[in-house]
């Protein structure tokens, strides 16, 4: 498809994913729900976010999530004329090294399990139009455990969350081991029905500044799990 | 700050009218001389420049405001005067722009040069006369229509009973009468009580060419929702809602993203809307709200690319749509500088590009091609070639003749059809 001397521009999506349970299909949904984060992030840190955009993405991340409790349609081809972009072809601009297979399937897994554990009641939104940043900074919880709090207030403490993930993202280019991937997943036998969904922003628990994102044990009350739950997506993603 | 942000003729195509993203209004006249000749092509010269709207500061927010023009609408005229209105995210102007070819001479009490004369030096009386001058166009602001929208502004449009207009924003649309500046009526609110709860936003409105009480808005979620204000004073619930069932083997992650509406027009004899999505464009009949009567495919072939789109941010790109003066053809833009036209009847459709490099002067513009498969032709531009930063988003169409506007992203094209 690449012809000789054609300056190339558009990364090349050849590959038809039309298994929903195939790798490329699972790893498409994963790089389409970490770009979305991103964007999502980058969005909100403009001085004045596109309300639209913020929607869309949001929605998008929404539909992920919701596909992951299987209320996809089964019967459609999902990926029919939508090819999945196979994790090797990764463009310019991607620092992650996908690594084997192998490494994709448990990195799937994880990811997979995680979105499991979260509650699918749905009521994410972007915050654009309300936050400013006086109110913000004056409605600060004084408690690290208060989840019910809707919008700006848990979006000041995602804002904290994903400058977290940001820096280790640059910080972290081709981190390799599968091994130490398994190591960082939580524990999912305990019932974890206090999570929210993911694309759910104002829902999340706003994390205690005293959490590290490299602790790996868990104690105390469940709403720091969730946050521990979440700083180890979070990690898995830029792992990976 | 010279990207072209609007470009729109009015009602008689004389003037066309472009906004830029500093603020800037220009407006191009046609020259109308020899229009008789079988020679005759049109000239568009610059007719005014003016800075409609300067970059803003929302101190309450810390937020500055964009002085971008997102629109231009044009009123009908009534006298010798032009009036449009323009928009940027949370401020309406209503400008008037005047020719002044006259000027008085022969004041009593003061020189030509407007230094007052010593009244004990004046003897006789006389009356000024007007002598003729160099043309003079002048803009000047009429109304300041503003603090009506919290959200940006990204439609303007005006009634046919010659009083009113719409302005709509993200979340709310509201009505105005042209003279009154202060007060405006909220007719559309979709803002949640809850903005969590928010999933969907306007997109585009418009009021219907003929009914002064109808009006559409679209919707980011491919809905179109036709309103009718004799109904109740907020017009929450449509009297129409448009929206076609989605093809469920078409279904993907960006399926909502491309369905969201970019632009929405009504045809000039009020029948048809038009409305532009990601990939195609499709044609309404107001009498039949499941499905388009026709759908056009302006770029089928991004379809299988949506994944990198997403990724640098094309797909949520805004293309403007365009009717020509009868109806019988639609135009919009797509990348690489090409425009896409669909001529109704014959089923026809034809790819054009706006290049410098690529045509001159008086030279018929080649048709385009971009080739899909494995074996591309000569003059085809394959898939992956195709420059995603040069867009067309922007066209008109005289609202008479063949002449249309197409806008990339720096410069501006007339394109007039061909004679003889």
């Amino acid at each position: 498809m690449i012809l000789k001397g054609q300056k190339r521009k558009l990364e090349p999506e050849d590959r038809e994913a039309s298994d929903r349970s195939s790798p490329t299909w699972e790893s498409q949904r994963q790089f389409v729900f970490s770009v979305s984060l991103n964007k999502y992030q980058r969005g909100q840190e403009l001085p004045e976010p596109s309300l639209r955009r913020s929607v869309l993405i949001a929605n998008t991340l929404r539909q992920i999530a919701l596909e992951k409790h299987g209320e996809w349609p089964r019967d459609s081809a999902l990926m029919s004329g939508e090819p999945a972009t196979p994790p090797t072809n990764r463009s310019p601009s991607e620092d992650e090294d996908w690594g084997s297979a192998e490494s994709d399937f448990s990195l799937s897994a994880a990811i997979s399990s995680i979105l499991t554990a979260l509650d699918s009641t749905i009521d994410g939104a972007p915050q654009a139009a309300l936050r400013t940043p006086l109110r913000s900074l004056e409605n600060l919880p004084e408690s690290a455990g208060d989840v019910a709090k809707p919008g700006y207030v848990n979006d000041v403490n995602m804002e904290d969350l994903f400058q977290e993930v940001d820096a280790s993202l640059l910080g972290r280019v081709g981190y390799p081991a599968e091994e130490e991937l398994v190591c960082y997943l939580p524990p999912f036998s305990s019932a974890s029905s206090n999570f929210k969904c993911l694309p759910s922003f104002s829902s999340f628990s706003p994390l205690s500044s005293s959490s590290s994102p490299d602790s790996a044990s868990f104690s105390g009350p469940n709403q720091s799990r969730e946050a521990f739950e979440l700083e180890h997506l979070m990690e898995i993603l830029v792992e990976s | 700050a010279d990207i072209i942000s609007t470009v729109e003729f009015n009602h008689t195509g004389e003037l066309l009218a472009t906004g830029d993203k500093g603020g800037r209004v220009v407006i191009f006249q046609q020259e109308v001389e020899n229009k008789n000749l079988p020679q005759f092509r049109s000239e568009y010269n610059v007719y005014s420049t003016f800075q409609s709207h300067e970059p803003e500061f929302d101190y309450l927010k810390s937020l500055e405001i964009e002085e971008k023009i997102n629109k231009i609408r044009w009123l009908p005229q009534k006298n010798a005067a032009q009036f449009l209105l323009s928009t940027n995210d949370k401020t309406i102007k209503l400008w008037k722009i005047s020719e002044r070819d006259k000027r008085p001479e022969g004041y009593n009490l003061k020189e030509e040069d407007g230094r007052y004369r010593d009244p004990n030096t004046i003897t006789a009386l006389r009356v000024p006369v007007l002598i003729p001058m160099d043309l003079m166009v002048e803009a000047s602001p009429r109304r300041v229509f503003s603090n009506a929208h919290t959200y940006h502004i990204n439609s303007v449009s005006v009634n046919s009973d010659d009083e009113t207009y719409l302005s709509a924003d993200d979340l709310r649309i509201n009505l105005w009468n042209l003279e009154i500046t202060d007060r405006s009526f909220n007719i559309v609110d979709i803002k949640p009580a809850n903005m969590e709860e928010l999933t969907e936003v306007i997109t585009a409105a418009e009021f219907h060419p003929h009914q002064c009480n109808t009006f559409v808005y679209s919707s980011s979620k491919g809905t179109i929702r036709l309103c009718d204000m004799r109904a109740s004073a907020l017009c929450d619930k449509h009297s129409k809602l448009f929206e076609e069932p989605e093809n469920p083997s078409n279904r993907s992650f960006f399926s909502e993203i491309i369905s969201s509406i970019s632009d929405v027009k009504f045809s000039h004899n009020g029948r048809y809307l038009m409305t532009r999505d990601y990939l195609s464009v499709k044609i309404w009949d107001l009498n039949m709200e499941n499905r388009p009567v026709e759908t056009y495919q302006v770029h089928e072939y991004l379809r299988n690319k949506l994944c990198s789109l997403y990724e640098n941010d094309c797909i949520f790109d805004k293309f403007e749509c365009c009717w020509n003066g009868n109806d019988s053809v639609v135009m919009t833009g797509s990348y690489n500088n090409f425009f896409r036209m669909f001529e109704r009847g014959q089923r026809r459709d034809a790819t054009l590009e706006a290049s410098r490099e690529n045509s001159k002067p008086l030279q018929v513009l080649k048709p385009r091609k971009v080739c899909t498969g494995g074996k591309r032709k000569k003059d085809e531009i394959s898939v992956d070639s195709l420059d995603f930063n040069k867009k067309i988003l922007h066209t008109a169409w005289h609202p008479q003749d063949n002449i249309i506007a197409v806008a990339t992203t720096n410069n501006l094209y007339i394109f007039q059809d061909k004679v003889n």
